[in-house]
C-alpha cells in the first residue's frame, strides 16, 4: 500500500484536450524507449541511485506490481526535476507523451493493482463546518465563521483538506471566545434552551442528575458518537466545580457545555482507530453529513449508525435524495462550486473594478445575484437529478430580474427579483456554466478580459488539464516582438505563439479563451471592443474550429469524458477532504464508468461516490468481521 | 527581585481618561519610580516584518553610492525624513528559493530561507521563519507571543499550473516546517484581541479558563493515545497551541507571577472600523496595529504582508495606476507600465515610512519605540519582470535598541546571504543564533561593533 506522503502527480495529467490526443501507437515500447534513454544510466540495477530501478518498470504488470515506484517517476518527470540539469532530458512533446501514456495505462490497470485507500486523516472542522455545526448543534441561526482565520486550500484545491488545516495559536483563542459568544446567545434563545436542558433537578432529580442527562445528550451531538461514561463524569465533574466557584445551575452546565466546544472531540473529525465497528458507523455518517451539508449528522444519520446501517450501500444510496433535498445541501453547493469555479475569489482580489463597472459596486443585489447564479443552478441541477453536461450546456438556467438586465434577455413578462428557473430565449448564448457572470469575472482581470486567463481557467476548472507552467528562461515578450507595436490582445498573442517555446502550450490555452471574447470582465454581452468587431474565432491543436460560445460548449460536450473526469476527481477530494492518490484511481475509473453509463445522472455520481471504497473505508478490517461485531455490540 | 511600588495614577483613572490610544504618548506617570531610571536602559527591542509581493524595479530602487552619504532613489525618497533611521542593504539573495517556481518559493521563503516543497498540500514542507524563532525564545515575555498580520485572505483553490498549493503563497510566518500561522485580517479584531491579551481575565474567569483547557488537554491526551502515528502531528498541534493559551492564561491570573506590565494603556473604545473603504485604509489600519502592539508591549514581534504572492490586488485607486499588482511587475520594459510598476513601489515604501514615523513618534523614556525596534521590509524578488531573487529590495528601520547602525547603505559582494541579516537581527533582538538556514555568520556592517 502507498503512503500518503508519496502522493503521486498520477492525476496532475498531461492529457489536454487540445493537445494532440494520446497517439494510439504510443506503445510499451515507447515507454521503454524512454526510460533507458532518460532514465537508466543511472536508475538501473542493484546499484540503482537513489535506490529506484527503472529497469522494473519494464512490463505494465509493473503497474500492479510496483505502483509506489510508478508515482515517483511520474512526480519526478512532470515537475521536471529528473533527468537532472546537465544530463540528456526530453523535449516537452516527449516528456507528455510518455505522461500521457502512463495516465491511460494506469487507469486501465488501476481496478486490477487493488490498492488499499490510505487510512483517513483526522482533521478540524474547516470555518465553514465549524459554524455550521454550531448553528445546528445549538439551533441557532448564527454565523460565525468571521471569528476564525480564513483556512487554505488542499487536496484537490478545497480548504476541507486535512493536509493543510493547521491550527495556529490565533485558533486557540478565538475558538475559546466563539464558544463563550455562542452559547451566550444559546441561553437566551428558547429553541436552543430546550435542545439543551432535557433535564432539570426536581424532586427525585438532583442537579449531579440532571446535568449527566444534560451532558449525555449535548456530548453524544456535539462529538458525533457514542461517549463514554468516563468522559460524561469528567464533564460532569467540570460542572460541579463550576457550582463550587459559586456559579448557578445553568451557568454552571454552559460552562461545561463551553468546554465541549473546545474539546478536540468536537473540534476535529475523529476517525476510529482501525478495529472500532461502532465509531466505524458514526465515522461515516459524520463524512456523509459533511459531504452533503458541510455539517454534523442530524438524529436520523446517527439512528442510522446506531443501527449499524450506516455503510450499507442500499442505505447510503436511498439517503442521496433525502440529503439534497434538504435545505443544507445548499452549504455543499455553495462550498463546493465557489472553490471548483473560484468564484469565491470575487468577494477579493478578483472583484471587477469599481470604476469601469460601477454597476457591480452600487447594486448589492446585482453583485448577489451574480454570485449565487452558478451555486443555485448546481444546486437545483442536483436536485432534480438533472444531467451533468448540463453544467457545459442548458437550454435554462436561474435568472433573477438584475441578471436579466446585466446579461440583455428579453422576456415578456417581468422577472422577479429572486432567482427562478427559466427556459433561455433560442439563441441566448446563456447556458451552462461557461457564460455565467461569475465565472467570466473570475476568469477575467478586474478591468479587462483576458484569453489566456480564461482559456487556463477552461482548462483547469473544467477538463482538470492545467496547462504546464511557463518555462524557465522563456524570452520576454519584448525580445521577440517585431519593432512594430501589436494592437489588440489577439495580435499579441498571435505575435506570442511565433515563439515556438510559446506555442507548444499558448496554443493549447488561448483558442479557449478566444472563444469566449464576446463576454465582458463581468459577462456582458459585447459585439464590438474599442470600436471594432470581436473576434471570437479560435482553432484547436486538432483543427476543430470554435466559433463564439456555442462552437466552445459544442466542443467541450464532444469531449465530455474529460469533463466527467475532473468533475468526479475534484467531488471525490471534497468528500474525502483529501487529495487524491493512485490508489483512488479504480474508485475514480468506476465511477466515471456508471455516471457516462446512467446518461450522466447527478444522483448517480454522488451516490457512486458514496459508495466508492475509499469514501467507505474507516481504515477498518474486513467488512464481515466488522458486521459479525456489530451483532455482539448491538443484539 | 521584589519591587516596592508607587501607584502615581491607577490604571482605572488612565483607561477613563485616556481618550484615542492611537498615538497616545508613552505615559511617563504610569512607571513604577523605582523601575523608571532603569526603563531607558531595559526598554524591550522589538521586530516587525513587511512582506511586499512581486519586487521592485532595481533602477529606481538601489541608491547609487553606498555608504552614509547615499542618495535616495525615487522609490526610497518617502524615507527622506527616516533617512537617519533605516540602512539600505543590497546584492543579498535568497539561495534556497532560486528554483520552483516564479513565486511561491520565494515568498513562503522569505523569512525561512529554505527551500519548500513543491506540493499542492499533501506534504507541505518549509522551514521555521525567523520571526518564530525569536517568539520560541522571547514569546514569553508578552501576552501575546506574536502578531502574524495581512490584509488579503488565502487565496483559493491549488496554482495547479505550477503545482504549488496557494497556503504557501499566502504565509510568511512558519512555526514549524510544517505549520504556518494563520494571519489576522481584521483590524478590528486585532485590536480587540491586543486589548484582551493586556488586560487579561479576572481571577475568576481565569480559573475556570484553566478548568477548562485541563478538560480538553485530557479529551487531546485520551484521543492521542487511540490514533495512528500520522494523526498525531495534527493533534500535537492542537496540543500546543492549547497548552501555551492555558499557560498565557495561568501567567495572566496569578498578579505575584507575572513580571509584564503594559507600557502603555489601550484604550478600549479605540477599536477601528472592521470595514476598511479600501486597500490602502486597510493596510494604514494594519500597520497601525503593530505600533499599538508595539508601544504596549503586548507583543514584541510581528510580521505583515502587503499582500499574498502573485497578488493582483487593483491598484486603479492609486493616482496613476490602471491595473493590478501582478499584472504590472510584469511590466516588459514597456514605459507604461514600468511607470505604473514604480509608482506601486514607491507607494509600498510610504506606507513603511507610515509605520517608522508612527513608532518614532512614541516617546519611550529618553528613547522611542522606533529605537527600540528593527522593522524589516523586504520582498522576495528583486525584478518582478524576471522572478529573480537575486539583489532583493532588503530596507532595515529602527536602531535595534541600539545595536543597529543605522543612515547608510550597506552594498555587499553579489549574493551575500540574506539569512545573515536575520543572524544580526536575532543578536540584536535578544535571542542570538549560531546560524539560520543557510547562513555564514552575522551580516557585516549592520551591528555596531
Amino acid at each position: 500500500m502507498l503512503r500518503a506522503r508519496e502522493r503521486g502527480l498520477v492525476w496532475c495529467g498531461a492529457l489536454l484536450l487540445t493537445a494532440a490526443p494520446l497517439a494510439a501507437d504510443y506503445s510499451l515500447e515507447d515507454a521503454q524507449k524512454f526510460l533507458t534513454g532518460y532514465c537508466q544510466a543511472c536508475h538501473q540495477g542493484e546499484s540503482a541511485s537513489a535506490g529506484f530501478r527503472a529497469d522494473d518498470l519494464s512490463t505494465i504488470e509493473s503497474f500492479r506490481s510496483h505502483p509506489d515506484d510508478w508515482t515517483r517517476l511520474v512526480a519526478r518527470v512532470s515537475n521536471s526535476e529528473m533527468p537532472p540539469k546537465g544530463a540528456p532530458a526530453p523535449d516537452l512533446d516527449a516528456r507528455e507523451d510518455f505522461l500521457s501514456w502512463v495516465e491511460a495505462t494506469w487507469r486501465q490497470q488501476a481496478c486490477a493493482a487493488d490498492l488499499a485507500p490510505p487510512p483517513t486523516l483526522i482533521r478540524r472542522l474547516n470555518r465553514d463546518e465549524y459554524s455550521a455545526s454550531l448553528r445546528d448543534l445549538l439551533d441557532l441561526q448564527l454565523d460565525v465563521k468571521e471569528n476564525l482565520p480564513v483556512d487554505g486550500p488542499g487536496g484537490e484545491g478545497f480548504d476541507n483538506a486535512a493536509e493543510t488545516l493547521f491550527l495556529s495559536p490565533l485558533h486557540s483563542e478565538k475558538y475559546l471566545e466563539t464558544a463563550k459568544f455562542v452559547l451566550d446567545a444559546a441561553s437566551k434563545e428558547f429553541k436552543s434552551r430546550s435542545l439543551i436542558f432535557v433535564a432539570r433537578p426536581e424532586d427525585g432529580v438532583s442537579e449531579r442528575e440532571a446535568a449527566k442527562k444534560i451532558l449525555e445528550r449535548f456530548l453524544y451531538r456535539a462529538f458525533r458518537r457514542p461517549v463514554d461514561g468516563e468522559t460524561i463524569a469528567s464533564y460532569v465533574n467540570l460542572f460541579e466545580l463550576a457550582r463550587q466557584q459559586g456559579r448557578d445551575f445553568e451557568p454552571a452546565i454552559f460552562f461545561s457545555l463551553r468546554s465541549a466546544l473546545v474539546s478536540p472531540l468536537f473540534l476535529f473529525h475523529v476517525e476510529p482507530s482501525g478495529d472500532d465497528p461502532v465509531l466505524r458507523q458514526y465515522a461515516l455518517a459524520s463524512r456523509l453529513s459533511y459531504f452533503l451539508w458541510g455539517s454534523m449528522p442530524d438524529d436520523l444519520l446517527l439512528d442510522i449508525a446506531a443501527a449499524g446501517k450506516m455503510d450499507d450501500p442500499d442505505v447510503l444510496r436511498m439517503l442521496v435524495p433525502r440529503m439534497l433535498r434538504d435545505d443544507r445541501s445548499l452549504e455543499f453547493s455553495t462550498r463546493f462550486v465557489e472553490q471548483w469555479l473560484r468564484t469565491r475569489e470575487l468577494e477579493g482580489s478578483h472583484a471587477p473594478d469599481p470604476e469601469l463597472f460601477s454597476e457591480y459596486k452600487e447594486q448589492a443585489e446585482l453583485r448577489s445575484d451574480i454570485r449565487l447564479q452558478p451555486v443555485f443552478f448546481f444546486q437545483r441541477q442536483m436536485r432534480a437529478d438533472a444531467s451533468l453536461l448540463s453544467f457545459l450546456d442548458s437550454d435554462s438556467t436561474i435568472l433573477t430580474r438584475s441578471l436579466v438586465d446585466l446579461m440583455g434577455l428579453h422576456y415578456e413578462e417581468k422577472l422577479s427579483k429572486n432567482p427562478e428557473w427559466i427556459e433561455l430565449p433560442p439563441g441566448s448564448n446563456r447556458g451552462g456554466l461557461l457564460s455565467m457572470p461569475a465565472v467570466l469575472a473570475v476568469s477575467s482581470y478586474p478591468y479587462r478580459t483576458s484569453p489566456v486567463l480564461r482559456g487556463a481557467w477552461i482548462l483547469d476548472s473544467i477538463l482538470g488539464a492545467p496547462p504546464p507552467p511557463p518555462p524557465p528562461n522563456v524570452p520576454a515578450l519584448d525580445e521577440t516582438q517585431s519593432a512594430e507595436e501589436p494592437k489588440s490582445v489577439r495580435e499579441m498573442l498571435t505575435q506570442h505563439r511565433a515563439n515556438p517555446v510559446c506555442a507548444s502550450c499558448h496554443n493549447r490555452i488561448d483558442p479557449l479563451g478566444f472563444a469566449l471574447e464576446n463576454y465582458d470582465a463581468i459577462g456582458r454581452w459585447r459585439d464590438e471592443e474599442a470600436g471594432k468587431p470581436v473576434d471570437a474565432h479560435g482553432e484547436l491543436t486538432d483543427g476543430t474550429s470554435l466559433d463564439g460560445p456555442a462552437g466552445l460548449k459544442r466542443a467541450l460536450l464532444d469531449r465530455n469524458e474529460l469533463f466527467v473526469r475532473n468533475l468526479t476527481k475534484r467531488m471525490l477530494g471534497y468528500a474525502l477532504g483529501r487529495g487524491l492518490l493512485p490508489s483512488d484511481a479504480c474508485a475514480v475509473e468506476t465511477i466515471v464508468d456508471r455516471v457516462q453509463a446512467d446518461d450522466y445522472h447527478a444522483w448517480t455520481l454522488i451516490r457512486e461516490i458514496v459508495v466508492s471504497e475509499p469514501f467507505r473505508s474507516v481504515a477498518a478490517p474486513a467488512p464481515e468481521s466488522a458486521a459479525e461485531r456489530l451483532a455482539e455490540v448491538r443484539p | 527581585m521584589n519591587l516596592i511600588r508607587t501607584r502615581p495614577l491607577s490604571r482605572r483613572t488612565l483607561l477613563r481618561g485616556a481618550g484615542a490610544a492611537l498615538g497616545l504618548p508613552w505615559l511617563e506617570a504610569m512607571t513604577p519610580s523605582v523601575g523608571r531610571a532603569s526603563q531607558a536602559a531595559k526598554s524591550p527591542v522589538r521586530m516587525a516584518f513587511l512582506y511586499m509581493p512581486n519586487g521592485a524595479y532595481p533602477e529606481t530602487w538601489t541608491p547609487k553610492t553606498a555608504g552614509r552619504d547615499f542618495e535616495l532613489t525615487p522609490s526610497l525618497e518617502p524615507l527622506a525624513a527616516l533617512r537617519d533611521e533605516v540602512v539600505v542593504l543590497s546584492n543579498l539573495w535568497n539561495e534556497q528559493s532560486k528554483d520552483g517556481d516564479g513565486h511561491y518559493v520565494k515568498e513562503a521563503a522569505i523569512l525561512t530561507c529554505e527551500r519548500i516543497k513543491k506540493t499542492q498540500g499533501a506534504d507541505l514542507r518549509n522551514g521555521v521563519s525567523v520571526d518564530q524563532m525569536a517568539a520560541r525564545s522571547a514569546g514569553r515575555q508578552t501576552p501575546l507571543p506574536s502578531l502574524e498580520l495581512g490584509v488579503t485572505p488565502v487565496a483559493v483553490g491549488n496554482d495547479a499550473v505550477v503545482g504549488y498549493t496557494r497556503v504557501y503563497g499566502s504565509h510568511i510566518s512558519w512555526s514549524t516546517p510544517t505549520t504556518p500561522l494563520a494571519r489576522e485580517l481584521n483590524p478590528k479584531a486585532v485590536y480587540e484581541r491586543l486589548f484582551r491579551a493586556a488586560n487579561g481575565s479576572s481571577a475568576d474567569e481565569a480559573k475556570l479558563d484553566a478548568l477548562l483547557l485541563d478538560r480538553v488537554l485530557a479529551d487531546a491526551r485520551q484521543l492521542r493515545s487511540q490514533i495512528g502515528a500520522e494523526d498525531k502531528v495534527r493533534l500535537d498541534e492542537y496540543l500546543a497551541v492549547m497548552r501555551s493559551l492555558e499557560e498565557r492564561i495561568q501567567r495572566a491570573g496569578e498578579p505575584g507571577a507575572n513580571p509584564w506590565k503594559p507600557l502603555a494603556p489601550i484604550n478600549p473604545d479605540g477599536a477601528p472600523t472592521d470595514h476598511p473603504s479600501g486597500h490602502p485604509e486597510h493596510v494604514r489600519l494594519m500597520l497601525d496595529m503593530i505600533a499599538v502592539a508595539f508601544q504596549t508591549d503586548t507583543t514584541r514581534i510581528s510580521t505583515f504582508m502587503f499582500g499574498n504572492a502573485v497578488s493582483n490586488v487593483s491598484f486603479r485607486w492609486l493616482e496613476g495606476c490602471t491595473a493590478g499588482h501582478h499584472d504590472v511587475s510584469h511590466h516588459q520594459d514597456k514605459d507604461d507600465k514600468l511607470g505604473e510598476y514604480k509608482i506601486i513601489n514607491r507607494w509600498h515604501v510610504e506606507q513603511y515610512a507610515y509605520l517608522l514615523e508612527r513608532l518614532r513618534s512614541m516617546r519611550e523614556g529618553e528613547s522611542t519605540v522606533l529605537d527600540n525596534s528593527m522593522v524589516l521590509f523586504a520582498s522576495a524578488l528583486a525584478d518582478g519582470n524576471k522572478h529573480d531573487p537575486h539583489k532583493l529590495p532588503i530596507l532595515l528601520g529602527g536602531r535595534g535598541g541600539g545595536r543597529v547602525d543605522t543612515g547608510q547603505h550597506l552594498v555587499y559582494a553579489d549574493d551575500a546571504p540574506l539569512s545573515d541579516v536575520y543572524v544580526s537581527m536575532l543578536d540584536a533582538f535578544g535571542t542570538p543564533v549560531e546560524r539560520f538556514a543557510d547562513s555564514v555568520g552575522p551580516i557585516r556592517g549592520l551591528l555596531h561593533s
